[in-house]
């Protein structure tokens, strides 16, 4: 998965981003966007020279400042459920029209059967036809 | 594809841009940033901004001849920061030329070599203004 979607993952998790100026903030992610601006929350913030710390309730912090983010290792593995969770549930959803479209498809003779069977005493006319088509298809055979 | 069979031959797509570090994906790379700190973990996935994510990485503190590493975890570095990207070839990985040590040696190493740099960029600076040069800006990228 790309490393915004981690991010994305990484929400509610504790994580530590460092600043291209060496400050780094300990924090939780709160949220996150499409360009690494971040909301953190219960954050220590250090100095570059890692001398002096302060606390925040809460921060944002504009992307372009930073320069790597460390996040726990879980994130990685629960990344990787979702993914995986996701790919099955577009699969569900896709495989139904596939489905339906087949059916359609290639059932049709079956669905003509249907017809025949239910309604061939009231549509002669139909009925005829099928039969004819039914003939054609056997001389195709 | 072809390429692999003949080296002589180009691949026939060449990537230029952040694309070309397909090829790296789930291998062990050395990344070298802005700041001069050497990361060394596998790279898991990347986007168009050479974003990177590193799993089980250590971070590789090199000098002159000492080296030691801190084991850090899962990265998600910001691409600007990226100076290099290198495979690590595992067969030669262990014929490093180097020596470890502790970390307190080499943190003292480190900030010895850190005030010998800045000793000379304030001779130097001293001397360019000597013969006239206007010193505006600091040098940012220390790798």
């Amino acid at each position: 998965m790309l490393p915004l979607t981690l991010l994305n993952t990484s929400q509610g998790h504790p994580m530590l981003v460092e600043l291209k100026s060496g400050e780094t903030l300990n924090g939780h992610l709160v949220n996150c966007d499409a360009w690494m601006n971040l909301t953190l929350k219960e954050v220590v913030q250090t100095n570059s020279d890692g001398t002096r710390f302060f606390r925040l309730p809460e921060c944002y912090v504009r992307g372009n400042n930073i320069k790597y983010l460390r996040v726990p290792d879980e994130v990685l593995e629960i990344a990787r459920e979702k993914n995986q969770q996701q790919r099955e549930e577009h699969r569900k959803v896709s495989q139904p029209q596939r489905g339906g479209y087949n059916r359609q498809y290639s059932g049709s003779g079956q669905r003509g059967g249907g017809y025949q069977r239910n309604r061939g005493s009231a549509n002669i006319g139909r009925g005829g036809g099928q039969f004819q088509r039914g003939g054609r298809s056997a001389q195709q055979y | 594809m072809e390429s692999a069979a003949d080296p002589s031959l180009l691949p026939s797509i060449i990537f230029t841009t952040a694309a070309q570090l397909v090829d790296c994906v789930d291998k062990k790379l050395l990344v070298l940033l802005r700041d001069g700190r050497k990361l060394i973990g596998i790279l898991r996935s990347f986007d168009q901004y050479a974003n990177l994510v590193l799993q089980d990485t250590i971070e590789r503190i090199i000098v002159e001849q000492m080296y030691s590493d801190i084991e850090r975890g899962v990265y998600i570095v910001r691409g600007e920061n990226v100076v290099l990207v290198g495979e690590i070839d595992p067969e030669k990985e262990d014929r490093v030329q180097l020596k470890e040590v502790s970390l307190d040696e080499i943190y003292a190493a480190q900030q010895n070599e850190i005030d010998n740099h800045k000793r000379q960029e304030l001779t130097k600076n001293s001397k360019l203004i000597d013969i006239g040069f206007f010193i505006d800006s600091q040098q940012e990228d220390m790798y």
